[in-house]
């Protein structure tokens, strides 16, 4: 078998298949440390069938904004490993598109975000980088 | 107007000047802080007639590895912390048996290159995430 191709040294190795990223780390109720955030406020993260889920509670003017469940790709820190270390995830709004590209940085979330706008508008486009906390309180809303 | 959290209001966003959009400070050539990386040894930005461009060099075994060109998208950065407002960016670099989604920004004059590697092959190898620092060359 010929050795995969690699993009740099860190991804040149021949492992055994990794069919699961575990995804432990990530999963949970994370509050943002900046409690005057004018973007997301909490995020729950959970496993349902195999897949990494998000359910995401925005800010909003009037008071918190359910975005609902979109799932998301789990990565490690390496390609050697089986252990979850950060997740990218879309939601689609129809007017807008928020990419999110996340990473666990001594035990904080740190979540950057990615917003276009589809609409007539005339809003750029723009970027925003939180971090989070894990909590032990629920919410849903 | 239509929004999903508050920051979608924001009036800079339609302010071209005050969205920081301008994503000159970004261009340049920029080296890996880390001289025994494993990953990208530099990292290129530059403006060709409307679009701005990154090209990579990773660090192979037995040379560089220039990584196609991938075309940049300038984004505008509303706050962070520390006050800090430098303009990010986007790109994804497609090397055929792998994608390297990125963000590139400067955290304290510091270029950062966050690094999300999808395999597109059958190595097995798993879907990671990277961080490295560079300065810029003089």
């Amino acid at each position: 078998m010929s050795k995969p191709q690699y993009a740099q040294l860190s991804d040149h190795l021949e492992v055994d298949p990794i069919t699961h990223i575990d995804p432990k780390s990530l999963i949970g109720h994370w509050i943002n440390s900046n409690p005057d955030t004018i973007s997301i406020a909490r995020i729950n993260i959970t496993e349902a069938n195999g897949k990494l889920q998000l359910q995401v509670f925005a800010v909003g003017p009037d008071g918190p904004i359910d975005w609902g469940i979109a799932s998301a790709e789990v990565f490690a820190a390496n390609p050697a490993s089986s252990t979850g270390a950060g997740f990218t995830c879309t939601y689609d709004f129809g007017f807008a598109e928020a990419r999110f590209q996340a990473m666990i940085m001594k035990g904080l979330l740190v979540l950057a975000q990615f917003h276009t706008f589809k609409d007539d508008s005339n809003r750029a486009s723009y970027f925003m980088r939180e971090y989070y906390a894990m909590t032990h309180e629920h919410f849903d809303q | 107007m239509n929004y999903k959290q508050k920051s979608h209001l924001h009036p800079d966003l339609l302010n071209p000047a005050a969205a920081n959009l301008d994503p000159d400070k970004l261009l340049g050539r920029w080296i890996n802080t880390n001289w025994e990386t494993r990953g990208i040894a530099e990292c290129t930005v530059a403006r060709e007639g409307d679009d701005i461009n990154v090209h990579i060099i990773g660090v192979g075994e037995d040379g560089p590895i220039h990584w196609p060109t991938a075309l940049a998208t300038p984004l505008a950065n509303l706050e962070e912390e520390a006050g800090q407002r430098t303009p990010a960016m986007t790109a994804t670099f497609d090397l055929g048996f792998m994608r390297a989604d990125t963000h590139l920004r400067i955290n304290k004059g510091v270029f950062v290159i966050v690094l999300f590697a999808t395999f597109l092959d059958d190595s097995g190898r798993a879907n990671y995430l990277n961080r490295e620092f560079f300065y810029r060359h003089s």
